[in-house]
């Protein structure tokens, strides 16, 4: 285990050249800041001059009213990250503004939230564990709209390069939607602001696109959702954005043990399966590989509702109610952290992030119970892009 | 600030090292916070019952959380809270929370927010959800009772119910005070409509741990009797105080560290069995040409006794529990009762030694292999469920049917 060296420390008295002792100044230390003396003396002397340092530090009008701090924008760009305050837990930041919020057509049919961000069909308390099984032309309209997912997914997938901004694959995802007249089923669910979600490195999940340019060595994850005869369909992939990112053996490592697991997970799918089962495999797949699965977030059913029943956690040990049966829809979508599986939340309530900023990647299908296994409604094409990489040559 | 206008003594850094925080911090149930979640019609006493607690002398941080939950599942800006050791119960504003979402993920807002507001308010010892008056606790409690995995910082400790002695049977009969439960008229639509009432007051009573039986001074002794009886019959499970102006002798196994969800001690499944008698059909059938209805016709207790299991038996003893609770069916058995569980608990003995300890709330359910762990009671298997249409012959016929 490794330990910190411990240098000698200087007491911070004015013109001393002393090394500090172990005292130190009690007001900096509830401040939570470390400030050594060699003694009370040396400190005295320096009062008058120190207690300046307090003042910048502790306005306790701070602690009430957070100052409304919003970095000044870029002079050449404009750009700005509107939470400079918060503690990032890694090198990735937004950077806003957001884009204007894309129009719709008013012939394409939107589903009930669109209007005012209420999902106001998913919220009814009674029936709400209900899982539901789909009729025979009601799996056509699944398939349906699953297959122009995919289709958008990999047009969206195309345009991940290095030197584009996520703002720009939102405006590809978003118009790929209206030629499908389809709905972009994120655009004003609860509220977000979107038609995608990209979520690089970090981001665990519901990522907002804005103007940051992807970076070779980034790897970003596009969740596309379309509403397209009165269906949901829902997949993600994680891509790598440049030769940096599948020639780094942590990154393949994330990058293809999500994948894995969510292979694996299917690879399960049959009548009478039970939806607690998934997460006891993708659990096992990742710790195999050294990686955390996220547990905040989980599979859902989805038809004419986004997010409905069964819930699939994708840890294991959990007590999720239900067993697959012919005709259900539901979603796996396991997501992978290099570290740990704690999330936190960016202020502006949609990014979820790793706690230790490690990276993470995802996965997901839209699965349809059959008679006897599954078919993968979201499944690739001959020409989609991404796909598994092999795992770089180590020199160690 | 004022502080800087004298020089302060420096300190040793010695006197203040704080202990070491171990790198892992994935063994959540050393710093689980216990809820317990509180229910009862208004006027049974639960805001009096909550400031009795918040003046008690019990040496603990107890946050009580005065929840409005409707049929609606935006709670989080009803939430208030106030905090134990300040003599004035202040409820302050709630936490705002991040994505109101709940569908992709799997945690209820209403949990994330009470996490959220440990994190910056600090940890409390304990906290009391206060629900409305006709919450059904049986749509809170699984919202509360989290996946060991998830390593939440909160953990469901139990239901405490309080009723009112002089309204209570009033309520169950006829539904009093149950006026605007909209909820409740929905579910009963889907049954036949003639069947004995189902109210409020019968779900909160058939999922409570702890029953506080309130305004005990308002009634004689023989009407507290058949009010306790009553409820009784309903919930044989559950723990029954009576108590005057919702003071309650000891607050340790009445309110506090119930660990309704976490155990399943023998005592709670044998008192449940000795309840029995009242149940059969004859002795309800019996029940209803007396007088002195103490015998609920709506819900009741019933204990399945049956033999220990061989391990082989396990999976189909869950088959079973699934298709009781997931799919409301009944399985291997000619006569399909409609029929709806609110709770279970149950002690199952294996022949290898090792004992299954079963929990369940509505359609929710968990099932864990304690090694060892048998006591000399367990030479017979226990499985208690209070519900709706529950005939213990027919479940048990079912049980030992699907094992065989």
């Amino acid at each position: 285990m490794a330990t910190n060296g411990t240098a000698p420390r200087k007491c911070m008295g004015k013109d001393c050249e002393n090394e500090a002792g172990a005292l130190q100044c009690p007001n900096c230390q509830k401040l939570g800041k470390d400030s050594f003396f060699c003694s009370q003396d040396c400190f005295k002397r320096s009062w008058a001059e120190h207690k300046k340092l307090h003042k910048s530090q502790s306005n306790i009008l701070d602690k009430i009213f957070t100052p409304k701090v919003v970095s000044h924008p870029d002079p050449a760009t404009g750009h700005f990250n509107p939470f400079p305050t918060f503690p990032f837990t890694g090198s990735l930041r937004p950077v806003y503004p957001l884009s204007a919020k894309r129009e719709v057509p008013s012939h394409i049919k939107l589903p009930d939230y669109a209007k005012d961000g209420i999902p106001r069909s998913e919220q009814v308390f009674v029936n709400r564990n209900k899982i539901s099984v789909l009729s025979a032309k009601e799996i056509e309209g699944m398939r349906k709209v699953c297959r122009l997912a995919r289709e958008v997914l990999d047009i969206a997938a195309r345009a991940a390069k290095p030197g584009v901004t996520t703002d720009y694959i939102d405006e590809v995802v978003h118009k790929a939607c209206m030629e499908r007249d389809s709905y972009p089923s994120p655009l004003n669910y609860c509220h977000f602001p979107k038609s995608v979600c990209t979520s690089p490195n970090e981001v665990i999940c519901h990522g907002i696109p804005d103007q940051r340019v992807l970076q070779d060595g980034d790897i970003l994850n596009i969740d596309v959702t379309l509403y397209h005869g009165g269906f949901h369909g829902d997949l993600n992939e994680t891509y790598y954005i440049g030769e940096k990112a599948s020639s780094n053996p942590d990154t393949v490592r994330v990058v293809e043990t999500a994948r894995e697991c969510l292979d694996q997970a299917i690879q399960m799918v049959k009548p009478g399966v039970l939806f607690r089962d998934f997460g006891n495999v993708i659990e096992k797949h990742a710790k195999s590989r050294g990686c955390g699965v996220i547990k905040t977030y989980c599979g859902h059913g989805i038809n004419q509702l986004f997010h409905c029943a069964p819930n699939v956690p994708h840890y294991a040990k959990n007590k999720a109610v239900g067993t697959a049966k012919p005709g259900v829809c539901f979603t796996i979508e396991p997501m992978i952290s290099l570290g740990t599986h704690k999330d936190k939340t960016w202020p502006d309530d949609w990014t979820s992030v790793t706690q230790d900023g490690s990276l993470t990647a995802q996965f997901e299908h839209t699965l349809l119970v059959t008679e006897d296994g599954v078919e993968i409604l979201t499944a690739r094409l001959p020409d989609s892009p991404g796909g598994a990489v092999p795992m770089p040559e180590t020199t160690t | 600030m004022d502080s800087d206008d004298e020089i302060p003594e420096l300190i040793h850094q010695e006197d203040q090292i704080p202990d070491l925080i171990p790198a892992a911090q994935d063994d959540p149930s050393l710093s689980k916070v216990p809820i317990t979640i509180v229910t009862g019609y208004l006027g049974a006493g639960k805001t009096t019952l909550l400031n009795y607690i918040l003046t008690e002398q019990h040496g603990k941080k107890i946050a009580v959380i005065l929840n409005e939950f409707g049929d609606s599942i935006d709670i989080e800006k009803q939430l208030t809270v106030s905090d134990a050791n300040t003599t004035e119960a202040k409820p302050i504003p709630f936490v705002p929370l991040a994505n109101g979402c709940i569908c992709c993920s799997v945690k209820d807002v209403g949990v994330a927010a009470i996490e959220n507001l440990m994190e910056q308010r600090g940890k409390f010892d304990y906290i009391l959800l206060e629900t409305t008056g006709l919450a059904d606790p049986g749509n809170i409690a699984p919202l509360f009772w989290l996946d060991d995995g998830l390593g939440s910082s909160i953990f469901l400790d139990g239901i405490v119910t309080l009723v009112d002695a002089k309204n209570v049977i009033k309520s169950l009969d006829e539904g009093f005070g149950d006026e605007n439960a909209t909820e409740l008229k929905e579910q009963a639509g889907g049954h036949d409509g003639h069947g004995p009432l189902l109210t409020t007051a019968h779900l909160q009573i058939s999922h409570a741990d702890v029953i506080i039986v309130n305004k005990a001074d308002l009634v004689s002794e023989e009407e507290l009797q058949t009010v306790v009886d009553r409820i009784r019959s309903i919930n044989g499970l559950a723990r029954i105080e009576t108590t005057t102006r919702s003071r309650v002798k000891q607050l340790e196994g009445w309110l506090l560290d119930l660990h309704a969800y976490d155990h399943v001690q023998d005592a709670d499944l044998q008192f449940a069995s000795k309840g029995h008698s009242h149940l059969d059909p004859v002795s309800r059938l019996f029940a209803n040409t007396t007088s002195s209805l103490t015998i609920d016709q709506t819900i009741s207790t019933i204990t399945i006794n049956f033999p220990p299991l061989e391990t082989e038996q396990v999976d189909k003893f869950d088959q079973f529990l699934r298709s009781m609770l997931w799919e409301e069916t009944l399985p291997a058995t000619s006569t399909q009762p409609s029929f709806e569980i609110h709770r279970l608990k149950g002690r199952v003995p294996l022949h290898n030694g090792n004992i299954l300890l079963v929990q369940g709330v509505r359609n929710v359910y968990e099932m864990n292999e304690q090694k060892g762990g048998q006591s000399p009671a367990d030479d017979q298997a226990k499985l208690v469920l209070i519900g709706r249409g529950l005939d213990e012959p027919i479940f048990r016929e079912s049980l030992l049917a699907a094992l065989s």
